[in-house]
């Protein structure tokens, strides 16, 4: 059978492209929307570019909430590609980033900042993925549905991350909620040319890192475990393949990646652990990974975008009269329908058809 | 008067035609067949039928008049109904629930009691009733879940039922049953549509039956009037023979020639299929049927042997392959010993449906190391060879990417044993072969098979059919409540008598 459309354009091509035009048409809803507030479109798009693009500072800000972006929407992609659902990137990057401030503290004497740093590292990348193995690890063992232990687990994290905070690892110097703070060595040095924004060789090794992910998912044996394990279990172990290990090694390399968040938030940015530091980003990291349809290149773009909205919300609040940094969130919230109406796109084809029936 | 009328459809996808300026006509009241190979266009014409696809041209008749159907709910108004091959139930949900979902009584509340009563009656007007309404489907045989398919369509009143492979998942007693119905269905004035490859179900029960081959129609046959030899040389294009017709090698086998496989007394616990001391020895050049009603522990004792690391909690006895200890290998192990395996079902087991070719290809052979290196796929080396099986093997559609889910079950089953067949196995675990696949595709299988064996593999061979097990096997083994109940050799094969065994009775 010679199925012409299905051959044509690769399948990761045409659902990027898809992706693309639904964000944009969301977007155009999102300013109509703005329009009807009694907004003019042209100053919000105006205001939202110039918030994420317009200085040197500005750009390090998108390029910061970015990288969170980044963390949380792999930690939803990764483990979705064995048909898991985590919603406990929130307990995993926070985790992760009280591990940071932990290797702060324990790793005081440590001379050399390379060391520092990979020592932080391995800390927020442990802790992290400790924390998402073991509802992988119930999966595996009980079946214990991922989703609800995710979310439990979040819970679990945050009454941990106080406990640390208020009695273990207390800044005595402040009267805040937060550790004490890191030495010079474990602080990652921001680009000049930000301007004060916290943000510096990070994103790239991120961003790096986010293309050696897809890589090593595309074309290793451990992805093809993840996938064939998502995509027919019952197929994957009368094959060998173990359905319990890919939950677990998943999962594990899902939280670890939440957790590296330690290092944009500890390492770069406030250079300690502070209750509450996350806006929700381990949530809107699925949205995030829905954006960019649990492909792990469309991480980046899709994260970027988040971080260009995230970075405009505040701006959209104080410098235009009528749009709320609520009014944003609609947006974001249109951009996503955007691209998870996928069904939209065989509309055309059906009335073409039904035209020419 | 014709219940259905099909005048000159054309049903083209892209640049593909499905079907061609098909025509033939159903009468009413009667049991009408409609064969061909898969992917000759019965679905689809099935489907332009029920408003899932619009025809491109031509018209449908319904009761003689012209009816342009454009979805599947105003097919079911028109009173056509479908019960396709994989059952659309809600498995937690009662029988009564799913057969009134989408048409239930009441406005607010749902009138359960009343739609009780209605189907009662209906039941009864067709033999088919259920001594208990509120049992929940997944606890049914798939026998009794046809049953409530069919019932589903009744209680639409439904004038015209197509059944889409209806026994391709039926025990033989559950298929005697079907047809009983089928033709009290019939007597009561209804049109039953049969999908089907088995010539000898539609040459039993049918009136007439309509062969399509690519897309067009061949002809159509009053059953009486025809035999098995003409509809298949109708539905191919050329002559088949129904039992293996090349060079069956002989072997000398010697006493005390080194078996490949070995197992003795081998039980698994199990509440649903147990599997209760089963000894036999498989040698090399021979293959060895396991014969039985569904449900005798054959299921078990594949999966046991294919997988026996997932049944190390339930299992006792020994199981040598190849020489060797195996009875808590994994899949990749065994594979690595030399097992080539063709799983039961294809679909839950033996495909990932949403991805193409090459990486079902890799199934099971994506630890080997002709296909992966230092932890990384060889994918283009995969792709390479998954070509070549296409050509081997005459895929269709011949292209790599195409994804599982989108290929006849022929063609998947022939991808399915191209695959087992490839790492070169020295033993061959193959379940049913040629269940759901057409009779020019089963002969392409069976000649795999036999050339195997002429090659000097072992072949366990588990299958539902008695027919294929005696044209293929040396020895058959015939299970019966979770044990071997006798052994036949080649020269004893006789299906009386291996029935009779297979009800658990004596030879």
């Amino acid at each position: 059978m010679k199925n012409s459309d299905q051959l044509r354009i690769p399948h990761s091509i045409r659902s990027f492209l898809r992706s693309v035009v639904g964000a944009i048409g969301g977007l155009l809803a999102g300013l109509l929307i703005c329009r009807f507030a009694g907004e003019s479109p042209g100053k919000v798009l105006t205001v939202l570019l110039n918030s994420s693009f317009g200085s040197g500072y500005d750009f390090g800000m998108t390029l910061f909430y970015m990288a969170y972006f980044i963390l949380a929407g792999l930690a939803v992609a990764i483990p979705f590609k064995a048909g898991l659902f985590n919603i406990g990137g929130e307990g995993q990057l926070t985790i992760g980033a009280l591990a940071a401030a932990w290797a702060g503290v324990a790793g005081a004497g440590i001379q050399s900042p390379v060391l520092a740093v990979l020592f932080a590292t391995a800390a927020s990348f442990l802790a992290g993925g400790i924390w998402g193995a073991i509802p992988g690890y119930l999966k595996a063992r009980r079946g214990s549905h991922e989703v609800i232990t995710t979310i439990m687990m979040n819970f679990i994290a945050a009454g941990v991350t106080s406990y640390f905070t208020l009695y273990v690892l207390k800044d005595p110097d402040s009267s805040q909620a937060e550790t004490i703070p890191l030495s010079m060595v474990f602080q990652l040095k921001p680009f000049a040319v930000f301007n004060g924004a916290p943000m510096g060789g990070l994103i790239l090794a991120l961003m790096a890192m986010t293309l050696v992910l897809h890589l090593v998912l595309r074309n290793s044996v451990w992805g093809y475990r993840l996938k064939a394990t998502g995509e027919n279990e019952t197929a994957g172990s009368t094959f060998g393949i173990s359905a319990p290990g890919a939950w677990l090694s998943s999962m594990f390399v899902a939280g670890g990646i939440a957790g590296l968040t330690g290092l944009v938030e500890v390492l770069g940015n406030s250079h300690r652990f502070k209750i509450g530091f996350s806006a929700d980003y381990g949530f809107v990291g699925i949205a995030v990974a829905l954006v960019a349809r649990g492909n792990i290149l469309g991480i980046l773009p899709s994260a970027f975008l988040f971080g260009v909205l995230q970075k405009g919300a505040g701006s959209l609040d104080l410098e235009t009269d009528k749009v709320t940094r609520d009014l944003t969130y609609i947006i974001q919230g249109l951009i996503i329908l955007g691209v998870a109406s996928d069904g939209l796109w065989e509309l055309p084809a059906r009335l073409w058809r039904r035209r020419n029936a | 008067m014709n219940a259905i009328e099909f005048r000159k459809v054309t049903k083209r996808f892209g640049g593909f035609t499905a079907n061609r300026d098909l025509s033939f006509s159903v009468k009413k009241g009667s049991i009408h067949g409609l064969i061909g190979e898969n992917g000759a266009g019965k679905s689809t014409a099935m489907k332009v039928l029920f408003g899932i696809h619009p025809a491109d041209s031509g018209e449908i008749l319904i009761e003689d008049r012209p009816v342009r159907i454009s979805n599947p709910v105003h097919a079911m108004k028109t009173g056509i109904g479908m019960v396709h091959q994989h059952f659309m139930l809600a498995g937690p949900e009662t029988v009564l629930d799913n057969i009134i979902l989408g048409h239930e009584p009441g406005r607010v509340f749902i009138g359960r009691s009343q739609a009780e009563a209605e189907l009662r009656s209906i039941a009864r007007t067709y033999g088919l009733d259920f001594e208990r309404w509120d049992r929940p489907v997944s606890e049914l045989s798939v026998g009794e879940q046809q049953r409530v398919e069919i019932l589903k369509l009744l209680y639409q009143r439904s004038k015209v039922l197509i059944l889409d492979e209806p026994t391709a998942v039926l025990t033989p007693q559950e298929v005697k049953d079907l047809f009983g119905n089928l033709v009290r269905l019939k007597e009561e004035g209804k049109t039953i549509i049969l999908i089907s490859h088995k010539l000898k179900e539609v040459l039993g029960y049918c009136d007439e039956i309509t062969v399509i081959r690519r897309g067009e129609t061949v002809g159509t046959r009053k059953a009486a009037e025809t035999d098995e030899a003409e509809l298949a040389r109708m539905m191919v294009g050329r002559d088949v023979s129904f039992t293996y017709q090349g060079e069956r090698k002989v072997f000398a086998v010697a006493e005390g020639m080194r078996p490949l496989v070995r197992v003795d007394k081998l039980s698994i616990e199990s509440t649903t299929e147990p599997l209760r001391e089963v000894s036999f020895e498989l040698r090399p050049g021979e293959i060895l049927g396991i014969a039985g009603v569904q449900g005798n522990g054959q299921s078990t004792l594949l999966r046991a042997l294919s997988h026996p690391a997932h049944h190390r909690a339930r299992w006792s006895g020994s199981y040598q392959f190849n020489g060797k200890d195996h009875s808590e290998s994994d899949p990749i192990r065994l594979r690595n010993a030399g097992l080539g395996l063709v799983p039961e079902d294809r679909l839950s087991e033996g495909l990932l449906l949403n991805q193409d070719m090459t990486e079902n290809f890799l199934l099971g052979q994506h630890e080997d190391p002709r296909y992966s290196k230092n932890g990384f796929l060889l994918r283009a080396k995969a792709r390479a060879v998954t070509e070549s099986k296409i050509k081997e093997f005459d895929i269709r559609p011949p292209y790599t990417t195409v994804w599982a889910g989108r290929m006849s079950g022929g063609n998947q089953q022939k991808l399915v044993i191209a695959r087992a067949l490839d790492p070169g196995p020295s033993v061959l675990y193959i379940a049913h072969p040629t269940r759901g696949v057409d009779v020019g595709a089963i002969e392409k299988i069976h000649d795999a098979m036999v050339q195997e064996r002429n090659r000097g593999r072992a072949i366990l061979l588990f299958s539902s059919e008695l027919d294929e097990l005696i044209d293929l096997c040396d020895r058959m083994l015939v299970f019966y409540n979770g044990g071997v109940r006798a052994e036949f050799a080649r020269s004893e094969f006789d299906p009386w008598t291996i029935g009779r065994v297979m009800g658990g009775g004596d030879r």
